[in-house]
């Protein structure tokens, strides 16, 4: 590994290179992080040269060790081997659950806002129904009659937090659409929907950069919770959720089961949140 | 009144496993007692070991030395807080669970001992006659239900036309096929004809199945009153039950009805006992540790080794079926038998087995009968050990000789796949999935793919894997106090066709004849000789893979003393309980 070629200053133009140095250390750090993660999910074998399914019975519950950096558990499976190959559907359920719910959340959320004082009482009405039940609840009963797997789960959690960005986006929607420069649009002649397209869409999406952000670390949470009261993957998948599900019984006896998954959960939801934070204060900053 | 435990039988076999086979394992006693065991110098030292014999001789077995002042002094009254697993849907039934609420308010007639011998209960005296097709139970005379009317031979004899019409399944499972009809001589002498003779029927009236219910109440109240709050003779009555929560058991003042193994008569020293569901392990056993319960069922085993020197820890091997994979013998890869002994030799059991339970519950080599129980054909434990290249071997015989990139073993370019259904926090505990896992990995270099179904209580009491095409092979047990269990889990018909508790749904007239023969036979010894062939037979066979036994556990505060779990299914006894200052 030579520094020479890893110099950005001799590849990129100095502007760019000022400007990555003035990333503060935080957000510096989470999209390590993050990209540590994404690494995991897209080649595990890469970060680890074990089965995250082997067995070894003789070495069952052993403690964090040079061998083993976050012990094993109770059949001698690698902990840390499974939390990495855990981490594909972790990060999976995570996307797959904010994709699904900014995608019904925009469709609601713009309708809402642009059509009408029917369709925004209709929609309205229903989002407010939906608020009465917690996400987690939601979740469960549509776990619950559909059966655990990673798709239930995405749709779950996705289906449980649509609402909340539904009124997002129509509260966007409303400002956008009453502002100054949309009025001017239709001043100018333009068509309804060249005004939606180029208008009042892309002002009104742009602040939600930093929430998709946010609520990925959310949505990992929500599935760990999930798998962790058990309407998760079942075990043995290495998924975050489960192996804290897994772990609980050996909590007197083998703290690492449940701390160090735990950890994993911590790490990628804090720092998909101080991206979040970051993507928001520059947006903002950029809008004023 | 005997209020001795039944002493260690020694035997020249592995002290280990005589301990297992009398049943019930206090911890530390045994260790005592089964002197060069495994360990044993080391667990006798430590504070478990004296602790377990204090328990005991605050009972007044004798069995332990002169310890005892610890105990303290006896209190009268109180009331038990006692966190168990599983919370059943009702309380009298068919299963298991239910058995070990019932039992807390009903009497039966007779009851089991450790060592297998039958002493009286309500029922003061039996006898059969010589064609062994009529039995006359002699009633204990004074005892009244609950509810004010008498125990006597009319009422007992409605609680045998109750069972069979339909009352209780599992009363249906052992009797069905045998009861004939029951009449009462007079006020305490009841007389039930047999079709043909049935030597487990004592054994089988152990049980809290067979609990005895105020006549009048089954006639008056609602299927759904008598099964929520039966009306027995008991030590205790059904008081409130907060679904989910928790069910008080109310002391019966005018108790006067223990069986003889009971360590007193007369009423129960507390005045009650709070029994709640806890399925949680952790809380469960946090529960006894923080003092929040004075009482605990099933020990989680990972705690096992921290609850010994802290409280008294009880440990029963429950007989009858132990935890098997039945093996599905009509519908896909099991159909053959060489696929069947070669899943038998693909795993190292023991290994899976006491890694998950980290050594607390036994290995079951057998996959028809558990340890404790008595008639059971130790010979055919050593059958299938771990051996892959045998196993190996059977499968090339049987023509899954192909491999996918997977290393899955083919056939026509079918997986050789295995579903393997299992009632999780129902039937199966934490453990018991952690043992299948181990087991899925295992036999994975044979060939074997292995998914592992975990099911949900309503689904598989709903019926919603009982049929042949639900899966390959399924995990249960079924405790019963005799090897008589073969004929509830192997005959071929039964009066609602199919069989439903025959999981393997294997049918051999051959087999099913040695059942049948040993359930006539004249003597116990010669119906377990029946009953261990058809255990040979059935093992050859390999229909069933045993795992581990079945076991009931109970740990009890250091104030509490005379807890016991009694011989029939390690159903927990609180009549003679008392706390101690």
């Amino acid at each position: 590994m030579s520094t020479s070629t890893l110099n950005p200053s001799a590849n990129v133009p100095a502007a760019a290179w000022q400007r990555l140095r003035e990333v503060p250390l935080l957000p510096a750090v989470a999209a390590a992080v993050v990209l540590f993660f994404v690494l995991a999910a897209l080649t595990p074998h890469l970060l680890t040269s074990r089965d995250p399914f082997a067995i070894d019975l003789p070495n069952a519950l052993q403690a964090p060790s040079l061998a083993h950096p976050f012990g094993t558990d109770q059949s001698g499976r690698d902990l840390y081997t499974r939390v990495v190959y855990g981490t594909r559907e972790s990060l999976l359920i995570g996307l797959g659950a904010t994709g699904l719910s900014m995608a019904i959340a925009v469709v609601l959320g713009v309708v809402s806002g642009l059509g009408g004082k029917i369709f925004d009482g209709l929609i309205n009405r229903s989002l407010e129904v939906l608020f009465a039940f917690p996400v987690l609840l939601l979740a469960m009963l549509f776990v619950t009659v559909y059966g655990p797997s990673v798709t239930t789960q995405i749709v779950a959690v996705g289906l449980g937090t649509a609402p909340g960005y539904a009124r997002m986006i129509r509260g966007q929607v409303l400002a956008v659409k009453n502002s100054g420069y949309v009025e001017a649009a239709h001043a100018l002649g333009h068509s309804r929907w060249t005004v939606l397209r180029q208008h009042v869409f892309p002002n009104a999406m742009r602040p939600l950069v930093a929430v998709v952000t946010l609520g990925i670390g959310q949505s990992i949470v929500w599935a760990s919770g999930l798998a962790f009261l058990g309407l998760g993957v079942a075990p043995p998948s290495p998924e975050w959720g489960a192996l804290l599900d897994a772990g609980r019984m050996f909590i007197t006896r083998a703290w690492w089961l449940e701390v160090m998954p735990g950890l994993a959960i911590v790490a990628i939801a804090l720092a998909a949140t101080v991206l979040g934070h970051h993507l928001q204060k520059k947006l903002e900053g950029a809008r004023s | 009144m005997t209020n001795r435990q039944p002493a260690y039988q020694p035997s020249t076999t592995d002290p280990s496993r005589s301990r297992l086979r009398n049943g019930l394992s206090v911890i530390g006693r045994s260790d005592l007692r089964t002197n060069g065991g495994k360990g044993a110098g080391r667990r006798a030292a430590s504070a478990a070991a004296l602790l377990g014999v204090l328990a005991l001789t605050a009972c007044g077995s004798g069995s332990g030395g002169s310890a005892g002042a610890a105990a303290g002094e006896k209190v009268d009254g109180g009331t038990i807080r006692y966190a168990h697993l599983q919370e059943p849907p009702c309380i009298y039934g068919g299963w298991v669970q239910q058995a070990y609420l019932s039992r807390q308010v009903l009497d039966s007639l007779v009851s089991q001992t450790e060592d297998g011998s039958i002493v009286p209960w309500l029922a003061e005296e039996w006898s059969v006659s010589e064609d062994q097709l009529t039995w006359t139970f002699k009633l204990k005379e004074g005892v009244k239900f609950t509810d004010g009317t008498p125990v006597d031979a009319q009422a007992v004899s409605d609680n045998f036309e109750y069972w069979t019409g339909g009352g209780n399944g599992t009363v249906q499972a052992y009797i069905q096929e045998y009861y004939e009809s029951s009449k009462a001589v007079d006020a305490s002498t009841l007389e039930v004809k047999l079709s043909a003779p049935y030597s487990p029927l004592l054994s089988a009236l152990s049980q809290g199945y067979f609990g005895i219910q105020s006549a009048a109440a089954l006639k008056e109240r609602t299927e759904q009153q008598n099964c929520e709050a039966p009306i027995g003779s008991g030590p205790f009555t059904v008081g409130d039950w907060k679904r989910g929560e928790s069910v008080t058991f109310q002391q019966n003042p005018d108790y006067n009805s223990a069986p003889q193994n009971a360590k007193h008569q007369g009423p129960a020293y507390v005045d009650s006992v709070v029994w709640s569901f806890v399925q949680d392990n952790t809380s469960r056993f946090g529960s006894l540790a923080s003092g929040e319960s004075d009482a605990i069922g099933e020990v989680p085993t990972v705690d096992f080794e921290t609850a010994k020197p802290q409280f008294q820890v009880q440990q029963y091997i429950t007989p009858g079926r132990p935890v098997t994979l039945s093996l599905n013998t009509v519908e896909g890869p099991f159909t053959d038998t060489k696929v069947r002994q070669a899943f038998a030799y693909s795993a190292d059991r023991k290994a899976v087995v006491d890694s998950a339970f980290l050594g607390v519950v036994p290995f079951e080599p057998n996959g028809t009968v558990s340890q404790s129980t008595p008639g059971y054909n130790a010979e055919i434990a050593g059958e299938y050990p771990f051996d892959q290249a045998k196993a190996n071997a059977l499968l090339d015989e049987a023509g899954w000789t192909e491999r996918n990139a997977d290393g899955i073993r083919t056939k026509d370019g079918q997986e050789l796949a295995i579903d393997i259904v299992f009632g999780l926090n129902s039937i199966v505990t934490t453990e018991g999935a952690t043992a299948l896992q181990n087991l899925q990995e295992q036999v994975k270099p044979v060939g074997f793919k292995v998914n592992l179904l975990p099911v949900t209580q309503a689904d598989l009491f709903g019926g919603a894997y009982s049929t042949p095409d639900s899966y390959d092979a399924q995990l249960g047990y079924w405790t019963s106090p005799t090897a008589g269990i073969l004929y509830i889990n192997f005959r071929q018909n039964t009066a609602k066709n199919p069989n439903y508790a025959n999981t393997a749904f294997y049918n051999n007239a051959e087999i099913e004849d040695l059942i049948l023969k040993a359930n006539s036979a004249p003597s116990t010894e010669e119906a377990n000789t029946f009953y261990a062939q058809a255990q040979q037979r059935l093992s050859d066979e390999a229909v069933a893979v045993g795992l581990y036994t079945q076991t009931s556990t109970v740990a009890t505060s250091q104030n509490l003393q005379d807890v016991w779990l009694e011989a029939s299914q390690g159903e927990p006894v609180f009549h003679d309980a008392y706390f101690t200052e």
